[in-house]
């Protein structure tokens, strides 16, 4: 139980009309602050979802998670927002970036939900934007930039409130190798740093930069640590 | 704290300004409801002012009058006039009232020379001209001294002056009325005012013009042979003393007669309000036109609310994701809405002072523009976009992040 993220015999199901299809079957999973993780497995395998509920943003049927010696279970939906804001950066494939606002406000959302006032939040997230190379972008909408540049302001987002856990879903899945390749490393200095990723990926040369790879298959941890 | 009022504002004004037509329409019913709203209350207005001027114009709120109650069937042994005796009683017990005038009045034939008219001749006090604030242009009014002498002398309204004389002078001439030669010695003053809403006589003050006056005393002595008085009227020394002496008034007539409402005692005031409610209709038919808009406009506006959320889930689960709570999706859509309406309310509340002169002009009413109904018509629009923007905004704030993430 010394992890930041403590994951014991968790259970979960959704409900399609009368049917019940499982997602996750008794996934036990301890991850240590400063880890890169990789969790990798087939479409379908649940890790998406494994995902979403160490992100807080669904639950699980069953089984107990801890976050930073929280049960998540248990901490009230208000603060639950809390945590995305602040412990958590997400990163998808589809980037998810607001198309009507420029980079710079879709950078400052996060700050703007913490509750900075316009100066600091403009601030930051310009200082943010530069770190990943887009200084020089700020008022472009997402859709004048390339899935690379998409991705690193998506980054950006991610990491603007300095949140010890950067949770990524196929952040590579929609782009080139070579942009790719340069998202990961950012991800690498990002671990370097001290945060503590977590990856959902399906391809080995993308897990190849993790310290660690969890394979899930049909809802279940297949076996376990291989470095 | 999360996100501000303002950087709300900031966000709904973005969101309605990249959608200009489909938020042109949405408001549409808005602008109607508060431009209506608008016309309406300078309606209201413009006939509270008009009732006012036409009660100044009629002796003021002072003014007190004393009339047969033609509502009340009165049982036989009960008079439903006064005698001059009873009049004097009364004047006596009120000495609070500044003016005092009973007035008998007859229709009558005036001639002079080979012209004729028909027109309503009054006996009356001199303090008429005073509780009607109405005097002679030429000549002089109905003297005491002319009440006790009973003296034979008329003053005559414009149109009669003009229907027997023509241009000439007609003070110093002697007129018969009825059966009696009567000297002119005065001509009161032309009384107009604008009949707004009327066809054909725009002159609201006509009939005043119709009419003469001769002393009471001449009237009662040589004239009508009695003294029943069914009317008078009086006026206190200011306005607000006069509901109080009303009261009093009519106490005294009451016990007068045996308690029964034989007499109205109308203070000036309440009979300007009932000529007031004569032109409710008008305003009630123009409220319930702004009603059914505004209600319609609120359907229209929920329902695209409504479509608005579904085409932003996804931008609702990005902004679950990164920290915000589901009051913070709450209030932005709630905001947004109001917003929206309020927006539409500015633009009708223009739309609706810029068309008053031609509702006015179409009316033949004035409509008159005041700063509280501004306020009160885009307090209606706000309100407005907090009824219809509630249940879509609870909506968004209760969607599932996951889900809406995965939204396409």
């Amino acid at each position: 139980m010394s992890g930041i993220i403590n994951i014991e015999n968790m259970k979960k199901e959704y409900r399609m009309g009368k049917i019940t299809v499982p997602a996750l079957n008794g996934v036990d999973i301890s991850i240590e602050e400063g880890e890169f993780v990789a969790i990798m497995g087939p479409s379908g395998s649940g890790k998406s979802t494994l995902m979403h509920i160490i992100g807080c943003l669904d639950k699980p049927t069953n089984g107990n998670y801890t976050l930073n010696s929280e049960i998540v279970s248990e901490i009230k939906k208000g603060k639950l927002s809390m945590i995305r804001n602040k412990q958590i950066g997400f990163v998808f494939q589809t980037f998810n970036l607001l198309p009507h606002l420029n980079i710079l406000k879709n950078v400052e959302l996060p700050l703007m939900y913490a509750g900075y006032n316009k100066k600091k939040r403009t601030s930051t997230a310009k200082k943010v934007l530069e770190e990943v190379g887009l200084g020089d972008r700020l008022k472009h909408k997402p859709s004048e930039l390339s899935g690379g540049q998409r991705q690193r302001v998506a980054i950006a987002r991610a990491i603007v409130n300095n949140p010890t856990i950067i949770l990524a879903d196929e952040p590579t899945g929609n782009l080139d190798t070579a942009s790719g390749g340069d998202i990961l490393s950012i991800f690498s200095d990002l671990n370097d740093k001290g945060h503590t990723i977590i990856m959902v990926t399906h391809d080995p040369a993308v897990a190849k930069r993790a310290t660690r790879v969890i394979n899930i298959v049909d809802g279940l941890i297949q076996d376990g640590d291989i470095t | 704290m999360a996100i501000s009022l303002k950087e709300n504002i900031i966000v709904g004004f973005s969101d309605f300004w990249s959608r200009k037509i489909r938020s042109i329409i949405t408001v549409m019913g808005i602008v109607l409801g508060t431009m209506s709203i608008i016309v309406v209350l300078a309606l209201v207005k413009g006939i509270n002012a008009q009732t006012m001027k036409w009660m100044m114009e009629r002796g003021g709120l002072s003014k007190i009058t004393v009339s047969r109650n033609w509502r009340y069937e009165k049982p036989d042994h009960v008079k439903n006039y006064f005698t001059w005796k009873e009049l004097k009683l009364i004047h006596s017990l009120i000495p609070e009232a500044k003016y005092f005038n009973p007035q008998q009045r007859h229709w009558v034939r005036h001639s002079y020379e080979d012209k004729n008219y028909q027109a309503s001749v009054r006996g009356v006090l001199p303090d008429y001209s005073k509780i009607e604030e109405w005097d002679v242009q030429k000549g002089r009014f109905i003297s005491s001294f002319d009440i006790e002498q009973s003296n034979d002398v008329i003053v005559l309204g414009t149109t009669i002056k003009k229907e027997l004389f023509g241009n000439k002078n007609a003070v110093g001439e002697v007129i018969t009325v009825h059966d009696r030669r009567l000297k002119v010695i005065g001509i009161m003053d032309f009384r107009y005012m604008k009949n707004s809403g009327a066809i054909g006589n725009d002159n609201a003050f006509s009939y005043l013009n119709r009419r003469s006056f001769t002393p009471l005393t001449t009237m009662i002595h040589k004239g009508s042979g009695n003294d029943n008085i069914s009317t008078f009227t009086l006026k206190a020394h200011d306005a607000e003393s006069a509901p109080a002496l009303r009261e009093k008034l009519s106490n005294i007539i009451l016990n007068l007669r045996r308690g029964l409402p034989v007499f109205e005692v109308e203070s000036a005031k309440e009979e300007a309000e009932e000529a007031a409610q004569n032109k409710k209709m008008f305003t009630t038919i123009f409220y319930i036109i702004s009603v059914i808009s505004l209600f319609v406009g609120a359907i229209v506006i929920a329902n695209i609310m409504l479509a608005t959320i579904q085409e932003r889930t996804r931008e609702i689960g990005i902004r679950l994701t990164v920290g915000a709570r589901r009051r913070d999706i709450f209030v932005q859509f709630l905001v947004q809405t109001i917003l929206v309406t309020t927006i539409g309310g500015i633009f009708g509340i223009i739309l609706g002072l810029s068309l008053l002169d031609v509702v006015s002009n179409f009316l033949d009413m004035e409509l008159i523009a005041g700063v509280a109904m501004i306020f009160v018509a885009l307090l209606v629009s706000a309100g407005v976009g907090l009824i219809s923007g509630i249940i879509p905004a609870i909506i968004a704030s209760k969607l599932d992040p996951v889900e809406a993430l995965r939204y396409e």
